[in-house]
């Protein structure tokens, strides 16, 4: 039995759109698991990130609970929330949302610097990350609008992880990325799962997809349907044979 | 047209919160604008307005004479000076008098008239103002019917020469002449029966009093010093006191002007304040909206059209609020009318005023549309094309500031100062917002500190030399004086200053001399601020003020004319004393007694603390009899005029600071505004990383410190070496050219601190607008 | 940033080269003779004049004190004009000295303007070496800059520029982001960098592009094709008028069943048209709300709802709900119970009241269509409630439950948890 890291119990969230409630995620038992490399996929507006958020501490769920080893973070405030988050999680956008007036070096120190005050032993980690993600020594000093989406995604990996967290979430990383790019992102996150990394990432990509090893499949704000895909193999057919048949049962 | 007008919607709108801030900072600055104008505009034409009702003199004199021989020649002289048109001519009593007012004593020189011959005079008529009760007693000046001081009724101790008489309060007269003690004669109007009563006393001295008006007002200098010249020339040994038009359009209005002066100061730091805050929000608005911008020039709106809405917006902002501001200052005026009146001690009636109200608004909103038109210059660069792409116009180096890997501050600071140094335009506003309140901080504070908290360097500089006792005795018994002043253990120093003296710059004003023996023992050693008291017989010092409109200079020889004779005198120093609206000398005994005799002389004596100065003028008194001429109880005098200018200053410093503190709020306002405008995407990321909003605030509210706290450290340094200079330009018509007041420099260090952990208190308060930036905005999709 | 620096700088020297300067030329009027000094030292001699031996000097001046007959009485310090001819060549000032108003001796007043003079002269000289130091330092500073932040990069460009031409787009231009001609030569790299992202868009736009109007072609081609294929198939093989008129029958009937269906399904819908039920997502907390609004005599305690969404119908469930307690007002007239229960895909809420219940044999009827109790007596009803109740719960999905409970009546309402079915 794999060990819980992640429960959820009637996960609820709603959003008030000028005055008509929109119920996004309804209801939603889940159980997430360390080690684990976990996919949620839907189609665009089933819940995905919402769920991610709620997942990851950045929003309050409207109904529900959600406990990370055995604390009740669903209703922690927001300053409560934010030191969870410090202590606890990892995150990587879409958008990757570097700081655009900090060189990327400081992007990832600035994470940093808020669990860690040793500052040497903080740098040494981050060139480690920056090492193991293939960004150079020059590239940390640039500014994120000098560098290419691809780096700067990577850097937002290396951002996430610089505080160990013990979950790492990621927002569609590939999803504003060229396709080479988004291979290198993919398999970066691979290679840190394979270390032991816990993952959780929501995409809409097939490709993507493949890497996780639990795939959930979120439609109208629930989970449809999950599918255990054991260990990412490149190159193997059979997996992958066995996502496509999950998904296109799912309706993808 | 229209197309402006919804442009003007859509942007007013979008920022409700600077159009807010912009408001108070114009409304505040237009209030104060028109209070100044209505102060500084009509104020002193009211004194015009009242002089010509009342048909009063330009020159008033009064003389202890009221010889027939005497009043013939004076009437035959006045026939023969050209520029003299009217003449009045009153039986009268003068003497010095002096009674409790404003919680002190007050001595002026005083005319006693017989009411009904006073309401009759041709020239110099006396009005009664408000309520009254005919019958016996006497009618004093409005001015004194101000604040708590006397009401109808009540009763009033004047002592004449020294002796009390009480009267009944029967009313209060309106006379622009003589209506204040700060217009050299002061008069009393007594009942017949009082009057005939007062006859009788041994003290009263029949004497006349005349009024004269003339074709040419601004004459009334000239006139006054040949007339005295001529009199004292034939008649040396009648005393003389006059007084003219000119001296007194100032002297009435010195805390008017002060208090206008400050007032408009103000206005214009508000609204220079309120400029740069207009001129970094246009900038602002153009760099957020460039795309907007952009689009609309697509359109075709021209440059010129873009820049016409804003400044439509601004300064037609500004001149709705202008006229808000004015009729606020409409509503306040009153109040403040009140408080001058209790000054000036002539009626005003408030009214609208249609000059400052058209100079406000146009004003304000005129420089408003400059501060935009400047400002928004960048607009017409905008190429629509660039402007909506956004990208490679904008792509600039940025510097990597306050590298978090090699820097030694702490993160949150760390933080806080990358923000700083790339907010080049925050950083301009605060500095100059914070250089101009610094300013007001330390003129505030040298007012508290010389006016209110510790009198003395004020009442130096307006009253000149002031210790606790004066005596004015006969000159015959001086020797025995002295020797008793020595022996008597209460009297810690002691040293010789008439000041009740005449003498006539040949070729210039009658300068009134105070004579000394040893310039060194003076109280007041910064009565001569330029060069050093004379001390030997032919030196002279002389008023600065006077020095500059007659360009003499230090080691100039003078010609003064004493007692019909002249003697020249070095220029050994310069003095500034508001006593006679500098113009005054100071002589040695010697240099004064080579052309006159002192008759009778005055000494300032400290005395031991915990002397009772009354008992100690009384026992003097006693002992030389009626060679005591004049006994003051300097102190009292001093807390009766002072207690009235601290009770006004009190009022402007708390005015101001509370104005600074609202200007320092709003200015803070929009720039954390703005900064979290930019910065929204930013904080949203750290928040998401694990920052508290605590953390973030804090962050947003350091940001602003180094740019204040330096800005703060310049401002008090600068302002510590101008802030004389600018107060003696406020006094400079007072006859004061430079201000010794002291700065103390630990008062304006812990002053700025305040002014500094206030500003960071309220950009805490201000910023915590921070806690509705959510991670929830990052979201990819839904 | 940098220019404007030099610039200020520079004028800011010219403008301290201008103020001494003009201090210069204005000093020419400081050279008056102290007036004051000179009264105060004839003066001090004038009072001290019968003891002169004991005469100190109270002024910065120097001088010589002589009487008529030329002797010399007092002198500040050695080497000054002692004589009147003296005085007279070296231009210093000569006064009288009074005693009782008459003339007793003179006071000679050293004349030291030439010292004066080479003083100010030397501080000019220093000045200006100074100001001229500083102008050469700041002329030789702007050149520098100008030759390192302008120059160099010029010749840097100079190569770029031949490769760009030559249509080598891959060599990135080198950048200083110090200097003020960084932004410039940035631009030139972002136009090499456009210019290459440019030239491979285009040739991936081209490729995509014929590739989908391939696919398009092909797939409204192939059902088109086979319709065709199907009919003219189909014309051809009928080879009878029989088979014919079966291809028509075949089409006639289907045709008819769709009808049917048709008619069949507007026939269910019309009896229950005037009832819509349109159940959404809502939050449990909502149900407490209609219990209680149910409940208007407060008869019943209303337990607390676990969090979860529910899939009701706002409107009908109030409905569902307001019969069952009218029920129980009605015919039992007791306190109520309620009691909710989460469990699997439900949320159960159930309503029992202290009546006493009904009889085995009407419990199963008590949901159909005009049947009632037989304990209604005289209570007016038509016997729906119930029936129109349990249809509004199958279409949201849910359930309603009616048995006898232990003290009287129990009506169970089961709400589907949204999400769940």
């Amino acid at each position: 039995m794999k060990e819980i890291l992640l429960k959820t119990e009637n996960l609820s969230k709603s959003f008030s759109n000028g005055g008509n409630l929109q119920h996004v995620l309804k209801n939603i038992d889940l159980e997430l698991y360390k080690g684990d490399f976990t996919v949620i996929m839907g189609a665009s507006g089933a819940g995905k990130s919402t769920l991610l958020y709620a997942l990851s501490g950045m929003d309050t769920p409207t109904i529900g609970r959600i406990t990370f080893g055995g604390k009740v973070i669903s209703d922690l405030g927001t300053d409560g929330l934010a030191l969870f988050r410090k202590a606890h999680c990892g995150f990587v956008f879409q958008q990757v949302y570097l700081i655009d007036t900090m060189s990327v070096l400081d992007n990832v120190l600035v994470a940093g610097l808020l669990v860690n005050k040793d500052k040497k032993a903080l740098s040494a980690r981050a060139g480690e990350l920056f090492e193991k993600v293939g960004i150079p020594e020059e590239t940390r000093r640039k500014f994120p609008t000098q560098i290419s989406g691809g780096e700067a995604q990577r850097a937002g990996i290396v951002r996430a992880l610089i505080n160990a967290p013990e979950i790492l979430f990621a927002d569609e990383p590939t999803g504003a990325l060229n396709s080479k790019a988004g291979l290198d992102v993919l398999d970066t996150l691979t290679g840190f799962n394979e270390q032991g990394q816990s993952v959780v990432m929501v995409t809409h990509d097939m490709r993507s997809a493949r890497r996780g090893n639990r795939i959930l499949y979120l439609k109208d704000g629930t989970v449809l349907g999950e599918c255990n895909l054991g260990k990412y193999r490149p190159g193997d057919e059979e997996r992958h044979r066995k996502l496509s048949g999950f998904l296109s049962e799912m309706g993808w | 047209m229209k197309k402006n007008l919804l442009l003007i919607r859509a942007n007013l709108r979008k920022a409700k919160g600077q159009a807010v801030a912009i408001v108070v900072l114009v409304l505040l600055s237009s209030l104060m604008m028109n209070l100044w104008l209505m102060l500084s505009m009509d104020y002193k034409k009211n004194f015009d307005r009242c002089h010509d009702r009342l048909n009063d003199g330009h020159v008033n004199l009064a003389a202890y004479s009221a010889d027939e021989e005497f009043r013939e020649f004076v009437m035959d002289m006045l026939e023969r000076t050209p520029g003299v048109t009217e003449v009045s001519v009153t039986d009268a009593f003068c003497a010095p008098a002096s009674f409790q007012y404003g919680g002190g004593e007050l001595s002026q020189f005083a005319v006693i008239l017989e009411k009904e011959a006073a309401f009759s005079r041709e020239v110099g008529k006396y009005e009664i103002t408000g309520e009254n009760s005919p019958g016996s007693g006497v009618y004093i000046p409005m001015l004194y019917g101000t604040g708590n001081n006397y009401a109808v009724g009540d009763t009033i101790e004047l002592k004449l020469f020294g002796k009390p008489f009480e009267y009944t309060v029967c009313g209060f007269f309106n006379s622009t002449m003589t209506g204040s003690h700060n217009c050299g004669i002061l008069s009393f109007l007594l009942s017949g029966d009082k009057f005939r009563e007062f006859s009788e006393e041994s003290c009263a001295v029949e004497s006349t009093y005349i009024s004269l008006r003339l074709e040419d007002k601004m004459q009334g200098e000239e006139i006054e010093a040949s007339l005295r010249k001529v009199i004292s020339e034939e008649f040396p040994d009648i005393m003389l006191s006059g007084n003219y038009y000119e001296d007194l359009t100032t002297s009435r209005y010195i805390s008017q002007m002060i208090c206008a002066g400050i007032t408009g100061a103000m206005a214009f730091f508000v609204l220079l304040i309120g400029l740069v805050v207009i001129a970094s929000n246009v900038v602002n608005y153009i760099q957020e909206n460039m795309q907007n911008l952009g689009a609309l020039k697509a359109v075709g709106y021209t440059g010129r059209q873009l820049v016409f809405s804003l400044i439509l917006q601004f300064s037609g902002l500004s001149a709705v609020t202008a006229v808000v501001g004015i009729a606020l200052s409409y509503c306040i005026f009153p109040a403040l009318n009140e408080m001058m009146i209790a000054q000036t001690g002539i009626p005003y009636t408030v009214r609208f005023l249609p000059v400052p109200y058209l100079i406000t608004v146009v004003f304000s909103s005129g420089i408003v549309a400059a501060a935009v038109y400047l400002s928004a210059g960048k607009m017409k660069k905008i190429e629509p094309i660039t402007a909506l792409r956004q990208g490679i116009t904008t792509h600039n180096f940025r510097r990597n500031h306050v590298p978090l890997e090699k820097t030694r501050l702490p993160l949150q600071p760390a933080l806080a100062m990358k923000t700083t140094l790339s907010g080049l335009k925050t950083n301009i506003t605060i500095c100059i917002t914070m250089l101009v309140l610094s300013l007001i901080l330390v003129f505030s504070g040298l007012m508290y500190k010389n006016m209110i908290m510790d009198m003395k360097p004020f009442i130096d500089l307006i009253a000149g030399e002031s210790a606790d006792s004066c005596i004015n005795i006969n000159a015959g018994r001086e020797e025995e004086f002295l020797s008793m002043m020595e022996s008597d253990s209460r009297v810690e120093k002691f040293y010789l200053f008439t000041n009740n003296l005449d003498a006539q710059h040949v070729g210039g004003v009658s300068l009134m001399p105070s004579v000394i023996e040893d310039g060194t023992k003076l109280n007041n050693q910064k009565m001569v601020i330029e060069g050093r008291f004379p001390e030997y017989d032919n030196e002279i010092v002389i008023a600065i003020k006077y020095a500059r409109e007659k360009e003499l200079r230090m080691g100039d020889e003078i010609t003064i004319k004493i007692g019909g004779k002249d003697n020249n005198y070095i220029i050994t120093g310069f003095s500034q004393v508001t006593n006679n609206l500098g113009k005054d000398c100071i002589l040695t005994r010697g240099g004064y007694e080579k052309a006159g005799s002192l008759q009778n002389v005055s000494y300032y004596m400290n005395l031991t603390d915990g002397t009772d100065i009354d008992a100690f003028n009384s026992e003097v008194t006693a002992r030389f009899g009626s060679d005591v001429n004049a006994t003051f109880n300097i102190l009292a005098v001093i807390e009766g005029t002072g207690n009235v200018y601290v009770s006004l200053m009190t009022i402007i410093v708390i005015a101001i600071l509370v104005l600074s503190g609202v200007v320092i709020v709003f200015v803070l306002y929009l720039l954390v505004r703005t900064l979290l405008n930019v910065k929204k995407r930013d904080y949203g990321i750290l928040k998401a990383l694990g920052f508290t909003t605590g953390q973030l605030i804090l962050q947003t509210a350091l940001s602003f410190m180094p740019s204040m706290t330096i800005s703060v450290a310049i401002g008090i340094f600068i302002s510590m070496q101008i802030v004389n200079p600018l107060t003696s330009l406020f006094l400079n018509e007072v006859g004061i050219v430079r201000c010794t007041f002291e700065i103390s420099l630990v008062f304006n260090i812990i002053a700025g601190g305040v002014l500094l952990l206030f500003a960071f208190a309220a950009a805490c308060l201000l910023s915590l607008r921070i806690r509705r930036i959510t991670p929830r905005a990052l979201l990819s999709g839904e | 940033m940098k220019k404007r620096f030099f610039f200020v700088s520079l004028l800011l020297v010219f403008a301290a080269e201008l103020a001494a300067l003009l201090v210069f030329a204005a000093q020419d009027t400081e050279w008056v003779q102290d007036a004051v000094a000179v009264n105060e030292a004839v003066q001090s001699v004038q009072a001290d004049w019968d003891t002169i031996e004991r005469h100190t000097n109270h002024t910065a001046l120097d001088y010589v004190v002589i009487d008529t007959d030329g002797t010399v009485l007092f002198r500040t310090r050695p080497g000054l004009s002692e004589s009147i001819n003296r005085a007279v060549s070296h231009r210093d000032t000569i006064l009288d000295l009074e005693a009782d108003g008459i003339v007793v001796g003179k006071i000679i007043l050293y004349n030291n303007s030439a010292q004066t003079l080479w003083s100010a002269k030397r501080a000019a000289i220093i000045v200006f070496a100074a100001a001229l130091f500083i102008q050469c330092i700041v002329c030789t500073g702007y050149f520098l800059y100008l030759e390192r932040t302008i120059i160099r990069p010029f010749h840097k460009l100079k190569g770029f520029a031949r490769r760009i031409a030559d249509g080598n787009l891959d060599i990135p231009l080198e950048m200083d982001r110090q200097n003020l001609f960084g932004a410039f030569t940035e631009s030139f790299d972002i136009m090499r960098s456009e210019l290459k992202k440019a030239r491979i868009a285009e040739v991936e736009a081209n490729a995509s592009k014929k590739e989908l109007v391939a696919k398009l072609s092909h797939d409204i081609k192939t059902p088109v094709a086979s319709i065709k294929a199907a009919s003219e198939v189909g014309a051809a093989l009928a080879d009878s008028e029989k088979s014919r008129e079966n291809y028509r029958q075949i089409v006639c009937k289907a045709d008819q069943i769709n009808t049917l269906i048709t008619n069949l399904f507007t026939a269910t819908l019309e009896e229950l048209r005037q009832l819509p039920v349109v159940p959404a997502d809502i939050e449990s907390r909502e149900v407490e709300e209609l219990l209680k609004n149910a409940d208007y005599l407060h008869r019943a305690v209303i337990p607390e709802v676990p969090g979860c969404l529910l899939y009701v119908d706002r409107l009908r469930l109030q409905q569902v709900f307001d019969n069952i307690f009218a029920n129980s007002y009605k015919y039992a007239d007791t306190k109520i119970e309620t009691e909710v229960q989460k469990g699997g895909n439900y949320l159960a809420i159930s309503i029992e009241d202290y009546g006493g219940g009904v009889s085995k044999e009407e419990l199963p009827l008590l949901k159909e269509k005009y049947k009632r109790g037989s304990r209604t007596g005289q209570i007016e009803g038509a016997g729906l409630g119930l029936y129109i109740s349990d249809y509004f719960m199958k279409q949201m999905k849910g359930e309603l439950v009616v048995e006898n409970g232990q003290k009287g009546l129990r009506v169970t309402v089961r709400l589907a948890i949204s999400g769940t079915i």
